[in-house]
């Protein structure tokens, strides 16, 4: 009987508890869309990262990543590469020697990490053929074939089948440098690696740097994310002498942007639920002072704090829960739709891409999120219902009567 | 002799004690028999409500306390005075005060759902009150779908639904036209006799008065005037529980 007392109650004044139905509605609408915005903003950000540069797990010698030099290689990295690639987890690995040097042109030069990779393991692990904008892949056996970034292209004035010279320090430290061919050019969403990457094969780039047939990075990607900590571990195992880093330990920017962004939702959404409680403490405490008398009436009668508690409360919650299907089946109608299609944020492209997020975002709700977003949502129908159900304790059945 | 249901002991309520004392009751003594029918008159501001609501456990004495059916319910605080009320003291306002969001039934039915009577039982006893009140047809009719007499009727239907040791009725008429207050009369006088159910109403209406058998007349929060009870013999005579 309380609960249809409560339910028919919240109907008593109906503009003010549509009203508040609508605040609730729009309030959780907003907050899951942004929620599985931001969601989906950093799973693209972080598959980009994972596909495009960091793969799942990257094996270094453990002083190699401190300075990128070239004497601290893995010490039978090409053996190491094929256990590696043997096991089942394993969707693909690949080796490649990585230093850190300068591009020249006759119009300029810029500071880069060369890549020199393995074409055919690279395709499959970055799909870096994918990324290619103009021109081709490696195109063995031709060498000295070098694919950069359209932004670099421009920033160096450069063009298709134009020669670049590279030039790092070798494994003795002295200077080495070689011309390049530039056979491709390739774009992808994160701006500051274009800027500062290039792609040579690793026979072009080892014998240049004094380690013919060495590697100094192995990056492996996993046939799935859940594998991931049980793949290092074991890794670490096999290879003790070896640093092997997952890629949120190789970029802990990254990682830090996902747990940052989870608060940062939640904080986002616990401010609309904050202006919504308020909204609805407002209703109820002007439903519960509309009704003294009525509360006081039900109190004389027998109807003990529990009750008159419980009753408050219900109506808090139904007002709210009554809200909530509207909210829900717009976000989920929302989501369905730029799901599909995309949020095209191409007028800040550039921004976005500078940062490394790609301009077109793909919402993502995740179970866990509505999860947590319900939850948020009953705190604060609670949190909403002690005021106006304390006022209502407080009342005094005799002096309510007078009213 | 008959049973006492409502003894109050040197009752008085003072406003303002620190500053100017003012006695809404003034050493109140009153003895209720069961199957009274009582109307405590006298002017406003005479310390009617306030007796009625002593009586009821709705306020504290100053001074004094209350018993009913020698359980003192000034003694009584929270959820204990509370159930007590419930179970022992039906209530019937001036302004009907029915819940609105039910209907008719259900505000019957709501009080024993308070007292977690079983569902048959419950049921049974709705439409028996409803019949009592002659409401059966409009059982299932909210409030603002009644008129004024019939909802102060189903208001009566409710104070008796727990089964309570009396009913307190706060000028049940005041709101009600001449023909609805003159049946309305006529029902609790009827419930009175075959039921032997106790009424105390506190009242200013000459009709109410007129049909009483015990008038207690207040003044200034003292009683100046308290006639005999006339006893009627009652076809039903056993007490109510």
């Amino acid at each position: 009987m309380l609960i249809k007392i409560a339910w028919r109650n919240i109907w008593r004044s109906r503009k003010r508890s549509l009203i508040i139905l609508a605040a609730v509605g729009i309030g959780l609408w907003t907050g899951i869309f942004l929620m599985a915005f931001y969601t989906g903003m950093i799973e693209q950000r972080i598959n980009a990262a994972i596909s495009t540069e960091l793969s799942h797990l990257q094996l270094h010698h453990p002083t190699f990543r401190n300075e990128y030099e070239i004497p601290y290689h893995l010490p039978q990295g090409r053996e190491m590469l094929q256990k590696i690639s043997k096991d089942a987890r394993v969707k693909v690995a690949t080796g490649r020697v990585v230093v850190k040097g300068m591009i020249a042109s006759a119009s300029g030069s810029s500071g880069i990490t060369i890549n020199g990779v393995m074409p055919a393991e690279e395709q499959r692990l970055t799909n870096l053929p994918g990324k290619i904008v103009e021109g081709n892949y490696f195109t063995p056996p031709k060498t000295n074939e070098i694919i950069l970034s359209k932004k670099l292209l421009d920033k160096l004035n450069l063009s298709l089948n134009r020669k670049v010279i590279l030039t790092f320090q070798d494994k003795d430290g002295n200077l080495a440098s070689s011309a390049f061919r530039i056979v491709g050019i390739f774009k992808t969403i994160n701006g500051p690696y274009d800027d500062s990457n290039v792609f040579v094969a690793i026979q072009d780039l080892d014998a240049l740097a004094g380690i013919p047939g060495e590697l100094n990075e192995i990056s492996v990607l996993l046939q799935s994310s859940e594998m991931l900590e049980l793949c290092q571990r074991d890794f670490i195992q096999l290879f003790p002498e070896t640093k092997v880093e997952s890629w949120m330990q190789l970029s802990p920017e990254l990682g830090l942007t996902v747990s940052v962004g989870d608060q940062m939702v939640y904080i986002f959404m616990g401010i609309i639920l904050l202006a919504l409680a308020f909204g609805i403490v407002n209703t109820m405490m002007m439903a519960v002072l509309e009704r003294t008398k009525e509360i006081g009436m039900l109190m004389a009668l027998g109807m003990n704090k529990l009750k008159v508690f419980t009753m408050i409360l219900l109506e808090t919650f139904f007002l709210i829960l009554a809200g909530c299907p509207g909210g829900l089946l717009a976000a989920f109608a929302t989501l369905a739709l730029t799901n599909r299609t995309g949020i095209d944020l191409s007028f800040y492209g550039q921004l976005y891409s500078s940062f490394g997020y790609s301009p077109i975002v793909h919402p993502v709700l995740k179970f866990q999120h509505l999860e947590i977003i319900m939850l948020l949502v009953l705190i604060t129908a609670l949190i909403s219902a002690l005021f106006p159900a304390r006022m209502a304790l407080r009342l005094k059945p005799a002096e309510s009567l007078k009213k | 002799m008959k049973e006492t249901v409502i003894d109050a002991h040197n009752l008085s309520k003072i406003y303002d004690e620190k500053t100017v004392p003012v006695y809404a009751l003034n050493n109140v003594h009153l003895h209720i028999a069961r199957g009274e029918f009582t109307a405590i008159k006298g002017p406003s501001g005479s310390g009617k409500t306030t007796l009625l609501n002593m009586i009821g456990g709705l306020d504290v004495p100053s001074n004094g306390y209350v018993e009913i059916n020698e359980t003192n319910i000034t003694n009584l605080k929270g959820n204990n005075l509370i159930d007590f009320r419930l179970n022992n003291i039906g209530f019937v306002f001036q302004s009907y005060n029915l819940i609105p969001v039910l209907t008719a039934r259900e505000n019957i039915e709501f009080i024993m759902l308070l007292q977690s009577r079983p569902k048959a039982e419950r049921e049974q006893r709705v439409w028996e009150l409803l019949k009592q009140v002659g409401l059966e047809d409009k059982a299932n009719k909210r409030p603002g779908e009644l008129s004024g007499g019939q909802q102060q009727r189903v208001a009566v239907a409710r104070a008796l639904a727990p089964k309570p040791q009396f009913i307190l009725a706060d000028e049940p008429t005041a709101n009600l036209d001449s023909i609805s207050a003159s049946n309305l009369l006529d029902m609790m006088a009827k419930l009175n006799q075959e039921e032997n159910i106790t009424f105390v109403f506190s009242t200013h209406d000459q009709r109410v008065i007129d049909r009483a058998r015990r008038v207690i007349t207040l003044e200034d929060g003292k009683i100046v005037q308290d006639t005999l009870p006339t006893i009627i013999s009652h076809s039903h005579s056993e007490p109510q529980t």
